[in-house]
This record gives structure tokens, C-alpha cells and sequence, in this order.
């Protein structure tokens, strides 16, 4: 590769900028001029900004590789991984980025989505609840059907991103929703032939105006998931096992 | 119910399921489509001027029973009863569907906020479907308290209704509200049911049918007036050819 070639266009960056933490401090948008270089992410981007023109700026990121989920952000009016984003699918070199709505800000672009994602767990109580005879640990588990077993994997893959929760239009409007990320989870227990809890369990947890019926099934979650996870399709079952639940 | 069986969910009121929040949603969607297919059917049948004078109304006569009198002419209050009853699921629709509206000035902030923020169809779509809810809330119960209160209906009779009692104006902003609102609707039920996976062609037929319901309407309307503009006043009732 020559120099001539690596020699790229000028991307603009337009970045929220706040920091609660700073007394005083208020919210605005603060422009950056950056040289784009090959195979540029919104994620490099970043990192080459902090370094050589506002060591200040805040943003996530641990896997740069669409693994960890920490690097989600509004990319252009798009919730999604920064790590996962090319520069160059901006044509105009113009690009703005603000925080995931929905969340705790910690500053810049850094939001509280563990914080979050921890207190949905406790909710939902999102975690195997073996059948009693699994509890013997002297037992040999009977073993999974490899459909099952795929089936489970696929929806195992959310990366906790926050994404879909940012997305989602009935989440920012109720405060105690539990949103898409939650319901996916719950519907992967609920698939699981191990998992003790029955149907009226489930309904116990989400049959309510804050768990699947008061999903309006805008689809946010299902178009912005970095994971391509199947929300539309997960909420409706979850919506027909539970309004099959209650005659 | 006893104090002791309310309890557990109030004391905890993020957990908790409801079975009234299960029937609250069957009842939407069940309303929603009952309303939805009834529309189809309805500006259908109300198009048929298109096809001339004689078209419409033999429809009414059919639709208001006609066969079952000895002159052939249907009963009036065939139209009454039917509104009635249509009334009847409106206000059980809008008065489950009214939980869904954001009813406090912050949730509307949100809401246009995270419009602002996010680009997403769905959402815009939703967004339109609660601004024509809230003015299908007004304009439909007008419309069907007119059909309770004068269920004459005939190519010129109705034309009077659109023509000289201005009802024109009431139909143009309710045909749009409702063609919107409704089928903007039947999509959101077949998907949050997941009856289909193909959102996509369902869009798409949403799209179609939006737009070829109001061009069907507005026709309908237009040639109304027509027919109102060259009646004079006291209306005589249309006489079929061949009677
Ligand atoms: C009169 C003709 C009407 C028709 C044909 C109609 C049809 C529908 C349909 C098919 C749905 C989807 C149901 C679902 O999502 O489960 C719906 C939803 C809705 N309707 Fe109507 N409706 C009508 C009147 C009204 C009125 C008068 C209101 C006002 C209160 C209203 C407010 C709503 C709202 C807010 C929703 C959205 C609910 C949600 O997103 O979950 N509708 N309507
Ligand atoms: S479901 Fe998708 S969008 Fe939501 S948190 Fe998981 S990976 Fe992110
Ligand atoms: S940095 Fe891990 S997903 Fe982007």
C-alpha cells in the first residue's frame, strides 16, 4: 500500500459531550475533525480522538470485537457497537454520536448498562432454576436434544449491549418496563427442558402491563440488535404462552 | 378478593402478573380487528357509488335487509342496531387501547425525544397510529351517532348528508385518520401475535392498502358531492330505473 492511498478523507465527528460528575457542567454537542484512515471504526476513531486532541473524552470498549457489548452508542440516529461500525458506510464524513438513551450516564458516551442489565437479572430472576432432582449433584444430568441445545445457544448469544433497550420507544416512555433484553432471556429459560418454573411462574413475572403486554411491539429491539436476535419472534411466544395462561 | 390475595402484588409492584393485563390485550387486538375488517368491508360497500346510482342502492337494500320485506326496501333501523353494536366495540377498543397512550406530559417528552434521537419506521408508525386514535376518540363516535340518530342512507339521501349537511368535512379528515390508524394496526397485531414472520411483505400490503382505501374514498366522497351539488333541497328520495 502506498501513501497516497492511506492519505483519506476528513471525517467530522460530532460528539456529545457532558460530565455529571463536574459541577457546572452542561450537556452539548462539540465538533472533531479526524483523518480517516483504512478499515477505520467509529471505535478507532475514538481512541485516535482521546489520544491526540481531548485526553477528557469517555467512551467504552474491552473486546473491539463485537464481543464484550460495551462500545454501544447512537451512531447517526442508530443504536449499535461502535467497534463494529466502519467509518467508511458514511459517505458525507459526517458522523454523530450520543450516549444510549435509557441508561445511567457516566459521561461523554459512557453509560451504565451493567448496573442496569444486573438489577434486570435480579428481576427477572434470570439464572437456571433447576428441577429438584437436578439438584443432586451425585446425578448424571439427562442429556440435551442438540435442537434444544442450538436452539438455547442461539439465544445465548446476546452480548448485554443495552441496544434494544435504548431502541425501544415503550421503555423510554415507562420507566419500569422490562424491555426486549429482559424477555429474550426469560423466554430462553422458559424454552429450557431443565428449567423448573411452569408457566404460571413466568406470568407471575412478566404477565403484567410492565412485562410482555405492555410490549406495543414497536420492533426497535429487533431492527438494532447488533446480534440479530430474534425479539419479534421471542415476545410473541412469550405473549401467546402467557395470554393462553389467563382464560 | 381478600386483603390477603391483593396484598403480595401491591406490596411488590414491579413483579406480579395480572390476569386483567392478558384479557386487556386480547380485548385490543380482538377489537382492532374486528373494527379493522369491518372498515375493509364498509368503505367498500359505501365505494359502490362509484359503480352509479343504481349500484349503491341496491347494496342497501341488501345490506339493510331488503329481503326479507314484501316491497323490496331494506329497514332503517338494520343501520341503527349495527351502529349501535359498532359503537359498542369501539369504546371497549379505545377503552383498553387508551392505556397505551403516554398520559403524562413526561412520557410524551420521551416519546418525542427518543423520536428525535433514533431513526426507527416502526416507532414513526406507532406514532401515527396514537395521533389517529386520539382523533378517531373525537370524529368516530360523531359519525356513528349520526347513523344512530338518521339511518337514512341512499345515493341521494346520503349525498344530502354530504353535500347539505357538511357532513364532507367530518368524512375527509376521519377517512385518513381511519384508513391509517387501521391498517397500521392489523399489521401490528399480525406481528406482535407473530402470526407472520414476513414483516416486510406485510408492510408493504399495509403500504397498498393505505393508500388505495383513501383513493377509493375520496372518490366516493367527491362524487357524493357531486350528486349533493346538483340536488336542489327538499331532497326527494332516489327512485331505482325500472320500478
Ligand atoms: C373506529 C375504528 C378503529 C379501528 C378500525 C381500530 C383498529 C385498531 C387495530 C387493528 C389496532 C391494533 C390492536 C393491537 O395492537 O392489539 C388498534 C390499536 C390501537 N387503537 Fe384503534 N381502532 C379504531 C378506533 C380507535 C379509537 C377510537 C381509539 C382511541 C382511543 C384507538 C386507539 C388505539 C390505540 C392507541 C392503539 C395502539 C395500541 C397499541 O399499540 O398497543 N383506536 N386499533
Ligand atoms: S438482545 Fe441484542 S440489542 Fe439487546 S442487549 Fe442483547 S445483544 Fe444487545
Ligand atoms: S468493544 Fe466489545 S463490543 Fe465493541
Amino acid at each position: 500500500m502506498n501513501l497516497i492511498e492511506t492519505k483519506g478523507r476528513s471525517l467530522t465527528f460530532n460528539i456529545f459531550r457532558y460530565d455529571p460528575q463536574e459541577a457546572g457542567d452542561k450537556p452539548k454537542m462539540v465538533k472533531y475533525q479526524i483523518e480517516e484512515t483504512p478499515g477505520m471504526t467509529v471505535f478507532i476513531a475514538l481512541n485516535m480522538l482521546r489520544e491526540h486532541q481531548d485526553t477528557s473524552l469517555q467512551f467504552d470498549f474491552v473486546c473491539r470485537a463485537g464481543i464484550c457489548g460495551s462500545c454501544a452508542m447512537v451512531i447517526n440516529g442508530l443504536p449499535t457497537l461502535a467497534c463494529r461500525t466502519l467509518t467508511k458506510n458514511y459517505p458525507k464524513g459526517e458522523i454523530t454520536l450520543m450516549p444510549l438513551p435509557g441508561f445511567e450516564l457516566i459521561g461523554d458516551l459512557s453509560v451504565n448498562t451493567g448496573k442496569f442489565m444486573r438489577e434486570l437479572a435480579e428481576r427477572l430472576k434470570l439464572w437456571l432454576h433447576p428441577m429438584s432432582e437436578d439438584a443432586d449433584v451425585h446425578r448424571l444430568e439427562t442429556p440435551m436434544s442438540p435442537q434444544e441445545a442450538a436452539k438455547l445457544y442461539e439465544l445465548d448469544r446476546c452480548v448485554e449491549c443495552g441496544v434494544c433497550v435504548s431502541a425501544c420507544a415503550t421503555k423510554q416512555m415507562r420507566e419500569s418496563f422490562v424491555g426486549a433484553v429482559g424477555m429474550m432471556k426469560l423466554a430462553r429459560f422458559e424454552l429450557d427442558s431443565r428449567d423448573s418454573r411452569t408457566t404460571e411462574d413466568f406470568y407471575h413475572v412478566i404477565g403484567n402491563q410492565d412485562g410482555v403486554f405492555g410490549c406495543m411491539t414497536l420492533l426497535g429491539c429487533q431492527d438494532n440488535c447488533p446480534k440479530d436476535l430474534p425479539h419479534m419472534q421471542q415476545i410473541a411466544y412469550l405473549r401467546r404462552k402467557m395470554a393462553m395462561a389467563q382464560f | 378478593m381478600t386483603v390477603r390475595t391483593l396484598l403480595p402484588a401491591s406490596a411488590t409492584p414491579d413483579i406480579g402478573g395480572h390476569p386483567w393485563s392478558a384479557k386487556a390485550d386480547k380485548i385490543q387486538s380482538a377489537t382492532g380487528i374486528l373494527l379493522g375488517c369491518f372498515l375493509l368491508a364498509h368503505l367498500h360497500f359505501e365505494s359502490s357509488i362509484l359503480l352509479g346510482k343504481q349500484a349503491f342502492y341496491q347494496v342497501v337494500q341488501i345490506l339493510e335487509g331488503g329481503m326479507f320485506s314484501e316491497t323490496g326496501h331494506g329497514f332503517p333501523i338494520v343501520t341503527q342496531i349495527f351502529s349501535m353494536l359498532i359503537l359498542l366495540v369501539v369504546i371497549l377498543h379505545a377503552a383498553v387501547a387508551l392505556r397505551r397512550f403516554p398520559v403524562q406530559i413526561g412520557q410524551w417528552r420521551a416519546l418525542r425525544r427518543h423520536m428525535n434521537v433514533i431513526k426507527h419506521k416502526d416507532s414513526h408508525a406507532w406514532f401515527w397510529q396514537l395521533v389517529t386514535g386520539f382523533i378517531l376518540f373525537f370524529l368516530a363516535p360523531v359519525h356513528i351517532f349520526t347513523m344512530i340518530t338518521n339511518p337514512e342512507i341512499g345515493p341521494h339521501l346520503s349525498a344530502e348528508r354530504v353535500y347539505h349537511a357538511n357532513a364532507w368535512l367530518l368524512y375527509a379528515l376521519l377517512l385518513p385518520a381511519v384508513v391509517i390508524h387501521a391498517m397500521i394496526g392489523l399489521y401490528r397485531v399480525a406481528v406482535k401475535w407473530g402470526i407472520t414472520a414476513n414483516r416486510s411483505g406485510l408492510r408493504k400490503l399495509a403500504k397498498v392498502m393505505i393508500i388505495y382505501l383513501i383513493t377509493i374514498g375520496v372518490f366516493s366522497l367527491v362524487s357524493y358531492i357531486y350528486i349533493g351539488h346538483g340536488l336542489s333541497l327538499p331532497i326527494e328520495p332516489y327512485v331505482p330505473t325500472g320500478h
